[in-house]
């Protein structure tokens, strides 16, 4: 199976739960279990090639010019991780199906863990690191839709927050390291910055991009001082928090160190570094966890101290150590996640999870006892279950690396550490299991049904197994290993007995002293309390609230809900981008002559520029603003007259006749005088219009003296227009052929406009605002006589010609001015006219359609002719013609432009009309209750 | 020579008439008097230059244009009801009091509920709900 189906895979199947929950939430689970069961035999059947030491690979370039493109690769590592994040995966499916109550919503839950698991895929097979990136970010974000499920309760949402805000920041960091790595390696393939290593580690850059991509995995992975979002994160549902939180998203941090490993490590910097941080957080998450009564708090101090210890072994920096840290990560998933799923169980069953209310649940839970018991026992290191392995591995390596000038500050460190890791082991089974049953508990405990224990009792299977055999865990691991570092190490022996070594005896002490620990919990509280003093993430709370203080004050400032004010920020970045523009470069001499200005266009010239300097002047005035606006309108469409622009012309006419209509009816509304401002309000307006318009200005004038540096394409498509568009009328070849796509967007955004429009006018149609606008009283007394009969008369006279001139501009745009966004102007106006002389109530009884069905037929016409183009083997939007004669008609050309100029139409008049329609249902609805008063009295 | 008279004839008779539109327009004491200025001006004036390009086209070019009736209908459509609003627009906005009143009643512009056009309206397609989306908040 290719690598892109198995990474597209669980995205497909996200889809399937959302769609299959109507058949309850067996079927939903069950889709989604099938796409991850496929991905997972997909990645299986690669097992053979990979052990072999071969790697798999696709790759589907995008943007191969900027390095950008979607390669995957599937090696030992890489194969390693995706069979936890599927086989894991597929358990918690099954084992969510069963935990999730009634009243959760199923679906979306399942829809949520498939997108999560596609992304955790997609980082884990990505063989570009931007690419890589991308995943990344997703995986923060889906884990914020499953930290925050259950959206009803507080402690949920800020979790939810606070681990977004940790993770995808430090994704930020990362990717500005990922761009420096990129940049010193001359490549975005892992495959490639992996093999430039040497050039890496010697670059000046190195200590930056280090210290940015470490930011990000340790962030991603809960090292400390960035730990405290996981135990928030345990407000999540168990499932997630046993999938997410302890198997694999949190391990997409130490996945990521593995994965550049032979790039980036070896040096003082990454050993100190990766080594302290790693140590400190296995030390730091240990001791907490020790004082943790909250079964899931607990388990999350311990996978904080756990993903420390694996980070730690990365720093070493040989090769027996990531061969241990590698066959932790299976280990450390497989007992880590069990526990969770059996805290899972334990709250289910008895209704709590504070351990001090659990104990004595031995009896009552004997299988849940069972399988808790051995994950916790393969947790602290007890020989012949798998943790005891990777543990040895740890300590054998530390007692052979020398740190801070010694070889026994690493040995007594990692001692304390497995010690205290064995404490808190004891501690969960002793408290929770052992004892004397008691009469309190929430609810009567007994053991779960199959749905709940299977999931759990086949990660206690492979912690036994791989415990017993590790040899059967061997290949995996050893491919791992090998492709961490980037060498054969098919060679290696796992095995339980490796002799008396010093490892065996800090093993001893560790075990030993952990339970020591476990009798003398009572006496080491004061260090819990302090512990967890200290453990209070304030410094976040400060960053988070100085956060939203300065982006609140800085949108205040930039816009406060006055227009101008945004407008001036924009205009103002507009100006000082031109002036700078301007400064840095000069100005060309002048190469073309001035044109004469015949008296004519003088007179014109003068009108337009009197009337738009009286504009500011009158501008308090509405109404009187608004005239001189379409009288400026006006001007301007005769320019384009006179300059030979007649389909510039045309639509500037009929787009001020509905800009006209569209602000009178907003007009109805507002004042018609407006407040004056400030004198400095005022002068920095003007200020800022002037210079911005004469700048404009100035650029145009600059621009038209000159000859452009560059051949313009205004030739191409001269020449181009009918031997490759059809038709003579280059502006619309241009704009259904040659720029189609622009046009598509900018249908769908006009469509999207009127939709909006539609929504703020129809929340003004409820309650309360609906209250609000029938008591509304306009501001100048309303005239009887709304709908006069001559008006009413000569309207429909005129629709039929209206209509057939719109079809008429529509039919010759492509060889003559006109087209599709012109007539569909023409239409509107032609039903504006019939809503303002017969009224609203008139037009809409005998309104035939829908204005939104439209909207939509229009882009999808549009659309779908641009598809048409693929079935003839050509890109979207390419449009074909050709000559056809019916008898009745001369020869007359047809062109897949039309039908895409179709949906052009189709959408111009649908959005008018639906903004227009909007804008004058309030109004009526405003006037309703006010004409039969009228009528009554 | 005769049809150059003619075309010339008429188009002289139309400046004089947007001539003596535009002195009405200053010269004419209140808004209901102003109004009779451009409105025949503009028929008239108007007209006139359309006649003169008819003339035009049939005896100086050879054919027959039509856009000109074209331009006449519009204008013929379009005048009546601009002047209609103008006059209306004055009895709302300054209520005029020397104005003769129509028989029995008061102008329909003053008195708010009226409709000229009630019959008109009431067509054979019933009245639906205007805001159908209303009902379904409940």
């Amino acid at each position: 199976m290719s690598l892109l189906l198995i990474v597209i895979l669980p995205f497909l199947g996200a889809l399937l739960p959302a769609v299959l929950i109507r058949s309850g939430r067996g079927m939903a689970a069950a889709g989604a279990g099938l796409a991850t069961a496929a991905a997972l035999a997909g990645v299986l059947a690669h097992l053979p090639r990979v052990f072999a030491g071969e790697a798999v690979v696709a790759r589907l370039d995008w943007l191969p010019a900027l390095g950008l493109s979607a390669s995957f690769r599937l090696d030992g590592l890489a194969a390693l991780f995706a069979i936890l994040i599927l086989g894991i995966g597929l358990l918690i499916l099954f084992y969510a199906r069963y935990y999730l109550a009634k009243a959760d919503p199923a679906g979306r839950f399942f829809t949520y863990l498939m997108l999560f698991q596609g992304a955790m895929l997609g980082i884990v097979l990505s063989d570009n690191i931007l690419l890589l990136l991308i995943f990344w970010e997703l995986t923060s974000l889906s884990s914020f839709l499953l930290i925050g499920y259950w959206s009803h309760r507080p402690d949920a949402r800020a979790g939810a927050v606070m681990a977004l805000v940790v993770t995808a920041t430090g994704g930020l960091v990362m990717i500005a390291g990922m761009l420096v790595l990129g940049g010193i390696a001359g490549s975005y393939e892992i495959s490639q910055i992996v093999k430039a290593g040497p050039a890496i580690r010697d670059s000046g850059l190195y200590p930056l991009a280090l210290g940015l991509i470490l930011l990000g995995a340790f962030t991603k992975s809960a090292q400390f001082p960035f730990h405290f979002w996981l135990p928030r994160a345990m407000a999540a549902p168990t499932p997630v928090s046993a999938y997410l939180h302890s198997a694999t998203m949190v391990k997409a941090g130490v996945f990521l160190l593995a994965r550049l490993w032979p790039a980036l490590s070896g040096t003082p910097e990454w050993f100190y570094v990766v080594t302290t941080v790693g140590l400190v957080t296995m030390l730091w998450g240990a001791s907490v966890a020790l004082f943790r009564t909250d079964l899931k708090a607990l388990l999350a101090y311990s996978t904080v101290s756990h993903l420390g210890l694996i980070v730690m072994l990365l720093g070493f920096g040989s090769k027996a150590a990531a061969l241990a840290a590698v066959f932790h990560v299976l280990n450390h998933a497989s007992f880590k996640a069990a526990l969770f799923l059996s805290a899972g169980i334990i709250e289910h069953e008895t209704g709590t999870r504070d351990i001090d209310r659990l104990g004595g649940l031995r009896r009552l839970m004997p299988l849940t006892f069972a399988l808790a018991t051995l994950a916790a026992l393969s947790m602290a290191g007890v020989p012949l279950l798998n943790g005891f392995l990777s543990k040895e591995m740890m300590l054998e390596e530390a007692a052979h690396t020398t740190y801070l000038g010694g070889v026994w500050v690493l040995a007594a460190l990692t001692t304390l550490g497995a010690l205290i890791s064995a404490g808190y082991s004891f501690r969960l089974i002793v408290l929770t299991f052992l004892g004397q049953e008691r009469e309190d508990y929430p609810t009567k405990p007994h053991d779960p049904a199959i749905g709940l224990w299977l999931a759990p009792a086949l990660l206690v299977a492979v912690v036994v197994v791989v415990g017993l055999f590790p040899a059967l865990a061997r290949p995996l691991v050893a491919a791992a290993a090998g492709a961490v570092v980037g060498a054969d190490m098919s060679g290696v022996v796992l095995k339980i007995w490796h002799g008396l070594t010093p490892a065996l005896a800090m093993s001893a002490i560790a075990l030993a002293g952990g339970a020591l620990l476990l009798t003398q919990a009572r006496r080491l509280q004061w260090a819990g309390v302090a512990l967890a003093r200290l453990s209070a993430p304030a410094v976040y709370a400060a960053i988070m609230t100085g956060a939203e203080a300065g982006a609140r004050r800085l949108s205040a400032a930039l816009h406060d809900g006055a227009m101008a004010r945004s407008l001036a920020a924009l205009v103002l970045v507009a100006l000082a981008a031109g002036g700078w523009a301007f400064a840095s470069a000069g100005l060309g001499p002048e190469t073309r002559a001035m044109l004469p200005v015949p008296p004519v266009v003088a007179v014109g010239w003068l009108a337009l520029i009197v009337a738009s300097l009286w504009l500011p002047f009158l501008h308090r005035d509405r109404l009187l603003a608004l005239v001189l606006i379409g009288i400026i309108g006006l001007m301007v469409s005769i320019g384009f007259i006179y300059l030979s622009a007649p389909d510039l012309a045309l639509t500037q006419i009929t787009v001020e006749v509905v800009t006209v209509v569209l602000m009178l009816l907003a007009l109805n509304f507002l004042p018609k005088q407006s407040i004056a401002e400030p004198f400095a309000l005022r002068a920095r307006d003007a200020g800022l219009a002037s210079a911005a318009g004469l700048g404009v200005g100035a650029l145009i004038y600059a621009l038209m003296r000159r000859d452009f540096a560059a051949p313009t394409i205004s030739a191409y498509h001269v020449e181009n227009a009918y031997s490759g568009g059809g038709g003579t009328n280059i502006v619309n070849v241009i704009l259904v052929d040659f720029r189609g796509y622009d046009t598509f967007g900018e249908i769908i955004v006009l469509g999207i406009a009127a939709l909006v429009i539609f929504a703020l006018a129809d929340v003004m149609l409820r309650r309360p605002a609906l209250r609000r606008l029938i008591a509304w009283t306009p501001d100048q007394p309303r005239a009887g006589d709304a709908h006069p009969l001559m008006l009413v008369v000569t309207t429909r006279l005129v629709l039929p010609v209206a209509l057939m001139v719109g079809v008429y501009i529509f039919l010759r745009g492509h060889n003559a001015p006109g087209g599709g966004f012109v007539a569909g102007l023409v239409v509107s106006i032609a039903l504006v006219m019939q809503y303002m002389a017969s009224g609203l109530a008139w037009a809409e009884a005998r309104l035939r359609f829908d204005y939104h069905a439209l909207i939509g037929a229009g882009v999808l016409i549009a659309g779908l002719t641009g598809i048409g183009a693929w079935f003839a083997g050509r890109p979207f939007l390419t449009s074909a013609f050709g000559y056809v004669t019916l008898p009745p008609l001369e020869k007359f050309e047809l062109a897949t432009a039309m039908a895409f100029d179709l949906g052009v139409f189709l959408t111009v008049v649908g959005a008018v009309m639906l903004a227009l329609a909007s804008l004058s249902r309030l109004s009526h609805r405003a006037h309703h209750d006010e004409r039969k008063r009228g009528e009554t009295g | 020579m005769v049809w150059d008279l003619l075309i010339t004839g008429f188009l002289v008779l139309a400046g004089v008439f947007g001539l003596v539109g535009s002195f009405g327009l200053v010269k004419l004491p209140d808004p209901m008097t102003r109004l009779h200025a451009p409105t025949k001006a503009t028929t008239l004036g108007v007209g006139g230059v359309l006649i003169a390009s008819m003339l035009f086209f049939a005896a100086k070019m050879g054919h027959f244009s039509a856009h000109e009736l074209l331009i006449t209908l519009f204008l013929f459509l379009t005048a009546p009801v601009s002047a209609l609003f103008l006059a209306k627009a004055n009895l709302h906005h300054d209520r005029p009091q020397n104005l003769p009143h129509p028989e029995g009643s008061e102008w329909a512009i003053l008195r708010i509920g009226t409709d000229t056009a009630a019959e008109t309206l009431a067509g054979p397609v019933p009245e639906q709900p205007l805001t159908p989306r209303e009902g379904r908040e409940t």
